[in-house]
């Protein structure tokens, strides 16, 4: 494909993709660990607010890419420099740049050791996510891919909890083992097509045999990110032992990654073998629910709790996704921005417990909502927003899915609604013992309620509970012409 | 103003009360307090400018999210029967509020539980106005919301935190199944609209499952706590007694049938048989359970199932729409169809009319039992009570209205609306009819036992001895409630005093005529003699329950009968639910020990022997690894070519 050269004006997405690193190198400079919160604080902000020129410039009607920029990296190779993007990467920019700032905020007072290196991890990981989101090159998107491995790996390594190396490990070598699957497939795609250009390699009459066999490679590389069951046990040790913002980041913008895989590569690249796999990774989605959600009734430790219900919740994104109808793949995508908003607020708030208890056992939280009242009534909203109560974003989401697949099987919802009824137990099992629950405990007497920084942290993710939960009708309108064309995609290549 | 703003005003004010109490008044009590009964008293009188104003079916709908084919509105379908259930939810809610002001002077949270009653009448009217059934869901959920806030009003209480939290989650188990129904519907027929429903069934253009309805019907069973959802109503009792009045006796229990009677288009007669059973058999299982009970409010719970059980009964004996040539007419009494706008059969009217009296005999003796539990100190034990009507007479003489009308003492409510139910049973399924007719004996029972042992003989502890009639706040209410129900059965009473607003249900209510009519009276009224002579003579004022006493097996199995769903449950809960849970965090301990232990060879077959060599924790190593692998490949590909 040839793109029209770059678009006037600004190259806009080059300009977000590095603005972290531009940050990160000024930031480097700086020796008061005062003055580096607040001057990564002041550069998240503003490229979170640059951002927002890609929601004012974004044409909603077309799923053509938009932004495109176009440049030649390693001519020998023919992989390019290609950037650009489309409804669903657009609202997915734009949750890695609004979970960001939050992500400085949260780490303000937890983080004291090494602050400097912990800053250039968080910035680093921000150019590395917003450039898998805007790569239209198949290796510039492995390499941004691999590029958030290393400080993730750090940031759980370095400032995680006791077993630390450990989760670090794991999760390295999960993902590292996805990522070599991922690789696998470019480049026998490369060898087919003689391109890495994600658009080019859309739309072609491969033999349905390689689209199985580069269906099998991709859909490892991204369960795993995800995690579909049974590829997530990475994905509980990695949170319990991450920092705040570690996990933040994880579950807000690094789950979507996998979710993404999908929607950009699988289903218009190898159309047939995603009618094929369709059904197994639908029932894989199904019992990822189940699973996710019973098996996050039985957590004490509330980083757990929360990282279960993540698997429960990704299986609705996929369970959307491989429906293949658009109230499927719309209804996936918004359950993708409203985990992140809202499992990311879930972090936050159990980080804000560790700070103060320096414990995240469900035991002994019990109760605190009598000494944090503010507190408490975020993470009411949050454990709604989780359960998916109507009003909230993740019911408009989990609706729109459950109704896309209802279209395939009714057995399949049918199986998925105890799911649905476990993630209202243990969220209100959650809740209620944190707000009211338990016994008088001695420790909580002097607690502090949420300062001021805190609500500035959680406020905005509450801001968009309600937004997407009210008014989600402008975040359905810019991606649904890029997912009507996906949809084209998949149906053009006959059963 | 036009009926859409006025629709619009009846969400706003208790909306906006909600929100004030929520963000201003949180340590305002009091001021919280007047601005929710404030905001009930303006719902009332929108409700009452809307309801006699006369206007029907007028067109207010706003989309709210589109996309393709697929579109959800947000609008108001505001019929007579519309009208009738916002008559009652904001009459009665009405005087619930007010009642509550002398209830709860000396709580230490009332702003939180007038907030909590405000979002409640927000739900509610949703519920009533909506005019499609995604918005049904939306109110529904909340409404489910604000009870769960309600009932853990105490939650200091264990038992009342655990209440509050098992009323959400079994909700939330039919809630799901009227959720999937909605999204079948969708898919069927293309719309959820309930107009366009209605409108689509005389061309043929509507798509008939057994799937639907009873989906639909699942919302029903966990609202209005039928068989076998009904564990969380008995539990619910642990909220503020008000609540229990307005929540789960009056309104929102009742929400479950208006929401049958609102798809009544979309029956088929195998649903409404299931309908019918489930009806039939709560009805009698809650009022076998109300014999056993001594906690004054439990008894008027499983009074409430029953009689809740007595309206989907009601609903499931109606009739089908039977499509002849002259267009739509009913197996009994007609089924009056009426353009596009509206459509209703005799059992949906028979339903509706026991929901109204219903809503003013059971809140009247729910807010009758507050009063005497205010004047007792909390007590709710009946044999630690006695003596109470000396004490309190304006209590006693309305609470004796209530138990009149509940129990089909003729010329009361009940007895009307019992007796359209049981004719329609008479009409169409004998077995039905008589199970009804004993369901009927046991009410005289249960609420005759319970009158005479509270009200009568000695004070049986200190509390009630020294127990005195409640404030002006609490009895005023229970004046006009009693008011209601001594009339609120008579034609009369809608036809003149009302205005003849809610004609379209009530018309169509299924009355027996000639020797018919005779009949019904002498069974309705026999069964209220049997029961009520039957407990007037056996049961005493006295410290201990006489079936207890003096027959224990018979009262021990009574009570294994009300508990073996408890049991069930709570096996099931403990035994089932907890220990897949835990076993699947084992599982997931064992992947993850097995991964360690094993350096991930076997667990991790896909990674074959490679991911040994590739677990040696050196993060260089793996880097290692990937240029390696990109070589080979690199290399087998440049060969390829």
């Amino acid at each position: 494909m040839t793109f029209p050269g770059s678009t006037e004006g600004l190259p806009l997405l080059s300009i977000l993709i590095f603005a972290p690193l531009a940050v990160a190198a000024v930031a480097a400079l700086i020796r008061s660990e005062r003055g580096l919160r607040w001057w990564t604080l002041a550069g998240t902000t503003a490229i979170a607010l640059f951002s927002l020129q890609l929601w004012t410039g974004f044409t909603a009607g077309t799923a053509a890419f938009q932004f495109v920029e176009h440049a030649t990296w390693i001519p020998g190779l023919k992989i390019n420099y290609t950037v650009g993007i489309d409804g669903i990467s657009l609202l997915l920019v734009l949750l890695t740049t609004l979970i960001s700032p939050l992500c400085v905020l949260c780490s303000w007072s937890y983080i004291k050791t090494r602050v400097h290196e912990f800053m250039l991890c968080l910035l680093v990981m921000e150019t590395a996510m917003i450039g898998v989101f805007c790569a239209l090159d198949s290796i510039l998107f492995f390499v941004f891919w691999e590029a958030m491995l290393i400080p993730m790996a750090l940031l759980i390594g370095v400032w995680g909890g006791p077993r630390k190396i450990y989760a670090s490990l794991k999760f390295f070598i999960y993902t590292m083992a996805g990522s070599i699957f991922l690789l696998v497939a470019l480049i026998a795609l490369r060898l087919h097509t003689g391109t890495f250009c994600i658009p080019d390699l859309m739309g072609q009459q491969y033999d349905p045999a390689f689209q199985c066999w580069v269906f099998a490679a991709f859909f490892i590389s991204f369960a795993i990110k995800v995690p579909m069951f049974p590829f997530h046990t990475w994905l509980p040790a990695a949170h319990v032992e991450a920092p705040t913002a570690g996990s933040v980041i994880l579950a807000s913008v690094l789950l979507k990654m996998g979710t993404y895989g999908f929607l950009r590569f699988c289903l218009p690249i190898v159309p047939y073998a995603t009618h094929v796999f369709a059904p197994y990774v639908l029932w894989l989605s199904v019992i990822g629910i189940l699973y996710g959600s019973f098996a996050a009734l039985a957590q004490s430790d509330l980083k757990k709790l929360v990282a279960y219900s993540s698997v429960g919740h990704m299986g609705f994104a996929t369970l959307g996704i491989f429906a293949l109808n658009t109230s499927g793949i719309e209804g996936a995508t918004l359950v993708m921005i409203n985990h992140g908003v809202t499992t990311g607020a879930l972090f936050i708030a159990v980080g804000i417990i560790y700070e103060r208890l320096h414990s995240r056992e469900l035991a002994a939280a019990a109760g605190l909502g009598r000494f944090m009242p503010v507190f408490t009534f975020f993470l009411g909203a949050f454990c709604l927003s989780s359960l998916a109560f109507p009003g909230t974003n993740s019911f408009i989401g989990e609706f729109l899915v459950l109704s896309g697949g209802f279209s395939v099987s009714l057995l399949l919802v049918a199986c998925a609604v105890p799911g649905v009824v476990a993630s209202a137990a243990y969220n209100l099992r959650m809740l209620q013992r944190i707000a009211f629950g338990g016994t008088h405990n001695p420790e909580h007497h002097d607690l502090k309620d949420l300062n001021f920084r805190e609500i500035v942290t959680l406020a905005p993710l509450l801001v968009f509970v309600f937004w997407i939960g009210l008014h989600p009708q402008p975040f359905v309108n810019v991606m649904h012409a890029s997912v009507q064309h996906l949809l084209a995609q998949v149906g053009a290549f006959p059963r | 103003m036009s009926p859409a703003q006025l629709a619009s005003l009846v969400l706003l004010i208790p909306l906006i009360s909600a929100a004030v109490i929520a963000l201003f008044l949180r340590r305002q009590g009091a001021l919280a307090s007047y601005l929710s009964v404030a905001a009930a008293a303006g719902i009332a009188v929108a409700s009452a400018m809307l309801i006699f104003g006369g206007q029907r079916n007028f067109p207010a709908s706003v989309e709210w999210l589109r996309f393709g084919g697929f579109a959800v509105s947000f609008g108001f379908k505001f019929d007579d029967l519309a009208a009738l259930m916002l008559f009652v939810v904001s009459f009665v809610g009405f005087f619930i509020h007010v009642f509550s002001l002398g209830y709860m002077r000396d709580d230490a949270a009332k702003a939180r539980f007038f907030g909590g009653l405000s979002v409640f009448m927000f739900s509610m009217c949703g519920i009533v106005l909506a005019d499609n059934l995604f918005m049904i869901f939306v109110f529904w959920e909340l409404v489910g919301f604000s009870s769960y806030l309600l009932i853990g009003h105490w939650y200091e209480r264990q038992s009342a935190a655990d209440a509050a939290k098992k009323a959400y989650i079994v909700n939330r188990v039919g809630d799901f199944g009227f959720l999937l129904g909605i999204v079948m519907c969708y898919w069927l027929n293309h719309t959820v609209n309930l107009t366009e429903l209605a409108a689509r069934a005389p061309a043929g253009g509507l798509v008939f499952s057994r799937a639907i309805p009873l989906l639909l019907f699942c919302g029903a069973v966990g609202k209005s706590a039928q068989m076998p959802l009904h564990v969380w109503l008995p539990d619910a009792m642990e909220g503020p007694t008000p609540v229990s009045a307005l929540i789960h006796a009056a309104t929102m229990v009742a929400a479950g049938i208006y929401m049958l009677c609102r798809i009544q288009v979309l029956m088929v007669p195998q649903a409404l048989t299931v309908i019918m059973w489930v009806g039939t058999i709560t009805a009698l299982y809650a009022a076998v359970c109300a014999i056993v009970q001594s906690d004054i409010k439990k008894v008027l719970a499983y009074s409430t199932l029953s009689q809740l059980g007595y309206m989907v009964a009601a609903f499931g004996l109606g009739a089908v729409l039977s499509r002849s040539p002259d267009g739509y007419t009913g197996f009994v009494s007609g089924t009056l169809y009426d353009g596009p706008a509206f459509l209703i059969s005799a059992g949906a009217a028979a339903a509706m009319f026991h929901l109204t009296t219903h809503a003013f005999f059971k809140a009247l003796l729910f807010l009758g039992s507050g009063s005497i539990i205010h004047a007792c100190h909390h007590e709710q034990d009946i044999f630690k009570m006695g003596g109470l009507a000396k004490r309190m007479p304006w209590t006693f003489l309305t609470f004796t209205v209530g138990v009149f009308a509940i129990i089909g003492l003729p010329f009361f409510a009940g007895f009307f609306s019992k007796d359209a139910i049981l004719f329609l049973a008479r009409q169409n399924n004998i077995v039905v009819f008589w199970v009804l007719v004993f369901t009927a004996v046991l009410t005289a029972v249960y609420m005759t036992r319970l009158w005479r042992i509270t009200f009568f003989g000695e004070a049986r502890s200190e509390s009630a001895a020294h127990a005195h009639e409640s404030g002006a706040t609490m009895v005023i209410p229970l004046v006009v409630l009693a008011v209601g129900a001594a009339l609120s059965g008579y034609g009369f009473f809608y036809d003149h005093l009302l205005g003849g607003a809610f004609k379209g249900v009530l018309s169509l209510v299924p009355e027996p005529e000639g020797p018919a009519h005779w009949m019904m009276i002498a069974v309705g009224t026999g069964a209220m003699f049997v029961g009520a002579s039957f407990a007037l003579g056996y049961y005493r004022p006295a410290a201990v329950d006489r079936l207890q006493a003096a027959v224990p097996v018979v009262f021990g199995a009574l009570v294994a009968i009300k508990e073996s769903f408890d049991r069930l449950y709570g096996y099931y809960v403990a035994k089932v639910q907890q220990r897949l849970a835990v076993l699947l965090d084992v599982i997931d301990q064992v992947l993850i020990a097995g991964w360690i232990v094993r350096g991930g060879t076997t667990v991790v077959g896909y990674l074959g022997m490679g991911a040994r060599l590739l677990y040696s924790g050196k993060l260089y190593a793996y880097a290692f690894w990937i240029l390696i692998g990109v070589v080979i490949l690199w290399g087998f590909a440049a060969g390829g070519f």
